[in-house]
């Protein structure tokens, strides 16, 4: 039987007690992350919203900052930006950046809801309502539905009376800072009662439909409605 | 017995005939249709494992988020302030815009990155994304973000699969054929989307 020489054992026996101790740590470091993660969760779920319903919607877990979660972008230039407002209404416009900008703002901290699972709690934007928009507009009678128009043909749509709702808007600005690319630059749609894929990034109009019209993802599997406190994640 | 006449020479052993079998021909085609397939499997797989990842990464771009800080006073004029600007952060692109967003904001847009900078306070925040360039190309063919033509060429390409995994099943005999060791294989790897069906309650 071969024996290894002592200086050689020794190596190895340092070898194999540092590898031990980096697992270890890792394996430590991991779960105090799970840990920390879970408490800012449990948190949320002790916590009740104005309409009482729990603040985080179930299969949610809170995380610290939005997620770029891909997509195509848009032309993140403020000065060739257009936003068009149109459809079911007597009275269609469009407006530039600088325009949107001077319109009535609002600032809301809100929860968004990603269907992967993650939530943030309170992100802060600020923007024009929808409902602020569409009173401009002068809605029609007929305007049923709203379709958010976006970049390369994305498309996300939403009941009027959801659309309407004062939480729903277009948003520049998060957490005090311009709306970054990542997240739809310069503009983008929130409507934070409905999973995330609803609120289009790069935002290029409004258009009021007297009928609803499933979007990209709704399309693609996704439940047309999207209320995370339904767990409507899929068709 | 000899007769006066040569003796007849002893007849040749009758060849025994193969039986014809399918599988050669089943092994070459799975063979070069694997052949065909291998790209657009790696293009698939490797994109399927990055896009199922969404919530922890994004696949498609690095993100770029800096804070830089200017030397105040600044210059009060836009122009003169964008160009103090580039010079103070060694940025030597032209800005494709540079656009007054408010009292205190001053844009600089760029193809990948845009510079807000506070005409006040001298903070610059630097924001912008830079493309993954092979898997960005993949996952967006993986999720046929580029409709049209690559529809066809998806159809195709997942029937090519479900060939290679027919043909996978007939290539190679074995002793009990597909009774045996296959049958059991096959019957797990089907079990796996069946259990987790029933267990997770389905849709």
């Amino acid at each position: 039987m071969n024996h290894l020489r002592p200086e050689f054992e020794q190596a190895l026996a340092r070898r194999r007690f540092i590898q031990a101790a980096a697992s270890g740590t890792v394996v430590l470091a991991l779960g105090g992350v799970y840990v920390l993660s879970d408490e800012l969760t449990r948190e949320a779920q002790a916590q009740t919203r104005g309409d009482g319903r729990p603040r985080l919607p179930p299969g949610q877990r809170v995380i610290q900052a939005l997620r770029p979660m891909g997509g195509e972008p848009g032309d993140p230039s403020p000065g060739a930006y257009r936003l068009r407002v149109y459809g079911e209404v007597e009275a269609p416009f469009e407006l530039g950046f600088a325009e949107l900008l001077a319109l009535a703002q609002s600032e809301q901290a809100l929860d968004v809801h990603c269907v992967t699972t993650w939530s943030v709690l309170g992100a802060k934007w600020k923007g024009v309502r929808v409902a602020d928009l569409a009173e401009k507009a002068k809605l029609k009678k007929s305007a049923r539905f709203v379709i958010f128009e976006a970049a390369h043909g994305y498309t996300s749509n939403l009941a009027l009376r959801d659309a309407l709702k004062p939480t729903v808007m277009v948003a520049h600005q998060l957490n005090g800072a311009p709306l970054p690319r990542a997240h739809g630059a310069p503009v983008r749609a929130v409507a934070p009662d409905f999973y995330f894929w609803k609120s289009a990034k790069w935002l290029t109009g409004i258009r009021f439909s007297n009928h609803d019209e499933p979007g990209y993802w709704e399309t693609r599997g996704y439940n047309n409605h999207a209320d995370p406190w339904r767990e409507e994640r899929y068709a | 017995m000899p007769d006066g006449a040569a003796e007849a020479p002893p007849a040749a052993p009758a060849r025994a005939r193969r039986k014809p079998s399918l599988r050669p021909w089943l092994r070459a085609l799975h063979r070069d249709v694997g052949y065909f397939a291998v790209g657009l499997t790696i293009v698939y797989a490797t994109s399927g494992l990055a896009v199922n990842h969404l919530k922890d990464w994004d696949p498609n771009f690095k993100q770029i988020n800096r804070t830089h800080q200017l030397a105040l006073p600044l210059a009060s004029d836009d122009r003169a302030l964008a160009k103090a600007a580039l010079q103070a952060l060694a940025v030597h692109e032209e800005p494709r815009e540079v656009y007054r967003a408010s009292d205190s904001q001053l844009d600089l847009v760029f193809d990948k990155r845009t510079f807000h900078i506070d005409s006040k306070s001298g903070v610059v925040h630097e924001e912008g994304q830079a493309a993954r360039p092979l898997l960005r190309i993949a996952n967006w063919l993986h999720l046929n973000r580029g409709k049209k033509a690559w529809t066809y060429i998806a159809d195709f390409y997942a029937i090519f699969l479900l060939f290679l995994a027919i043909s996978g099943l007939f290539m190679i005999p074995g002793k009990k054929g597909l009774l045996g060791r296959g049958a059991i294989v096959a019957l797990l790897g089907a079990a796996v989307p069946i259990a987790y069906v029933v267990l997770s309650g389905g849709p």
